[in-house]
This record gives structure tokens, C-alpha cells and sequence, in this order.
């Protein structure tokens, strides 16, 4: 999997493509990892590109989450496609990860 | 009609998701009139439960698995069989703690089945899902 990496208004923005799946969800978690011991704990994750997430990609959105909180800031969605909106909604991760329309909105106020 | 069936064999290993991955691209194809949204969660559900055997199959690596999709009007059905050692876990298994970073496969699928068994027979395990819905007319 590639994931591209970009800083707008001090914000992380990673763009994962493909599925993320029990192969390639340790990567999106190590990328916002990254992200976050470079400095920048606030993070968008853009998932237009992605097409599936499984349980795996789900966990690893979470632990994303949870270092970006530790380091004061957060991590935001956005795009995601149906298949990700309705596997956040049947795990009810929707109450702590949720959609933002566009990248733009993510970063919008924030 | 009484509808198609898809299969393939192989070793419950990683890229052996991706097979599967392809195996349900290629049954959407051939059925547009399943509904994609169907699909969709019916791909979600077979894949947690395959992920789940990946990493559950001892000896790694050396586990074989043998898939079949069945697309019947108004029905998705999936017999998964692996030569893996016994599931000891529960497949009833609640969702866990929003914050939790593991622990949602099996109700995940649980949430989007109208059917999910496990059975251990002959040395090996197997999993049928069932899901109903906007498949098309039933007859």
C-alpha cells in the first residue's frame, strides 16, 4: 500500500490507496505515528482512495487516534466511501472517528 | 435459475484474502442485478471471517482453506473449510469498547449475517454466512 503524506495549515494529511486490510493496516498506523512524533499531532486521514477497510484497518484507525490524543491533538476521517462509513457505523466507531465530508472539511476550524 | 457458484482452494495466508477479494469482484460482475451494497457488507463479513482464520491457522502458513460462494436470487452464501486447529473462540462475541483496538471480526460479521455457523467436522473447521436481502427477487 501507498500512502501519500502532506501538511496543510499544520496539519498531517495522509492519503492511504487500495484496502486496508490486516496486511496493510500496520502501515497507516506507523504512518500516523510518524506524523505524530514529527510534530504534528493533529491528523487527517483521506480515505477517498480507499476502497475496503476490515476490522484490522479499523484498529488500526483507533491506535491512531489514541496517539495523536496522547500527544494533545486528534485524528479526523475524511471521504471515506460507503463501505467504510457503514463498517464505522456497525461498529459504532462513528461515535469517535466521524466522516468528514472532504479533507477540507476536516481541517476547516480546526 | 438456481444460481452460480464460485470457489478456489489454497493456503489460509495473507494474499490468500486478496483471492478472495478478487473471487467476489468477479461474481458482482457477473450478477448486477445483486445489489451492490449487498455485496459490499457480504465481502466485509466473508473477509473478517478468513482474517480471522490467517491468523488463527497453526502450523503458519501450512493451513488450507476451501471457499465457495454461492449467488442465489434473494441470497449470498459462503461455505469457508480450513484444515486449521480448533476455533476456541466465541463467534457471539459482543462489540468491544469503542477505544479497543481488536476484538470487532466476529461481530462485525455477526452485524451484517442473517445466517453465521462454525462446526468442527472431520479435522476441520467450517464457517457458512448467509446474508438475505436486496439480492434480487426470490424464488
Amino acid at each position: 500500500m501507498q500512502i501519500e503524506q502532506s501538511q496543510r495549515n499544520g496539519v498531517a494529511v495522509l492519503t492511504p490507496t487500495g484496502r486496508v486490510n490486516m496486511v496493510s493496516a500496520p502501515k497507516v498506523k506507523a504512518a500516523v505515528d510518524e506524523a505524530v512524533a514529527a510534530g504534528t499531532p493533529r491528523v487527517v486521514i483521506d480515505l477517498a482512495q480507499v476502497e475496503f477497510i476490515d476490522s484490522s484497518g479499523l484498529g488500526a484507525l483507533v491506535g491512531g487516534l489514541k496517539s495523536a490524543r496522547q500527544a494533545d491533538g486528534d485524528l479526523r476521517i475524511a471521504a471515506a466511501g460507503d463501505q467504510v462509513v457503514t463498517v464505522l457505523s456497525l461498529t459504532n466507531l462513528d461515535r469517535i472517528l466521524r466522516p468528514y465530508a472532504s479533507v477540507e472539511d476536516a481541517i476547516d476550524g480546526w | 435459475m438456481a444460481g452460480d457458484v464460485y470457489s478456489l482452494e489454497g493456503f489460509a495466508v495473507p494474499s490468500g484474502i486478496e483471492e478472495l477479494h478478487l473471487l467476489l469482484d468477479h461474481a458482482g460482475s457477473d450478477h448486477p442485478e445483486v445489489d451492490p451494497s449487498d455485496l459490499m457488507l457480504f465481502e466485509t463479513a466473508v473477509v473478517e471471517i478468513a482474517n480471522n482464520v490467517v491468523e488463527h491457522a497453526r502450523p503458519e502458513g501450512e493451513v488450507r482453506w476451501r471457499f465457495a460462494l454461492h449467488v442465489r436470487p434473494g441470497e449470498l452464501e459462503a461455505t469457508l473449510s480450513d484444515s486449521g486447529t480448533p476455533y476456541l473462540g466465541d463467534i457471539g462475541t459482543a462489540m468491544p469498547d469503542e477505544l479497543a483496538e481488536r476484538g470487532r471480526g466476529m461481530p462485525l460479521a455477526h452485524a451484517i449475517l442473517d445466517e453465521f455457523h462454525y462446526s468442527r467436522v472431520d479435522s476441520a473447521n467450517h464457517w457458512r454466512m448467509v446474508r438475505r436481502g436486496s439480492t434480487g427477487p426470490a424464488s
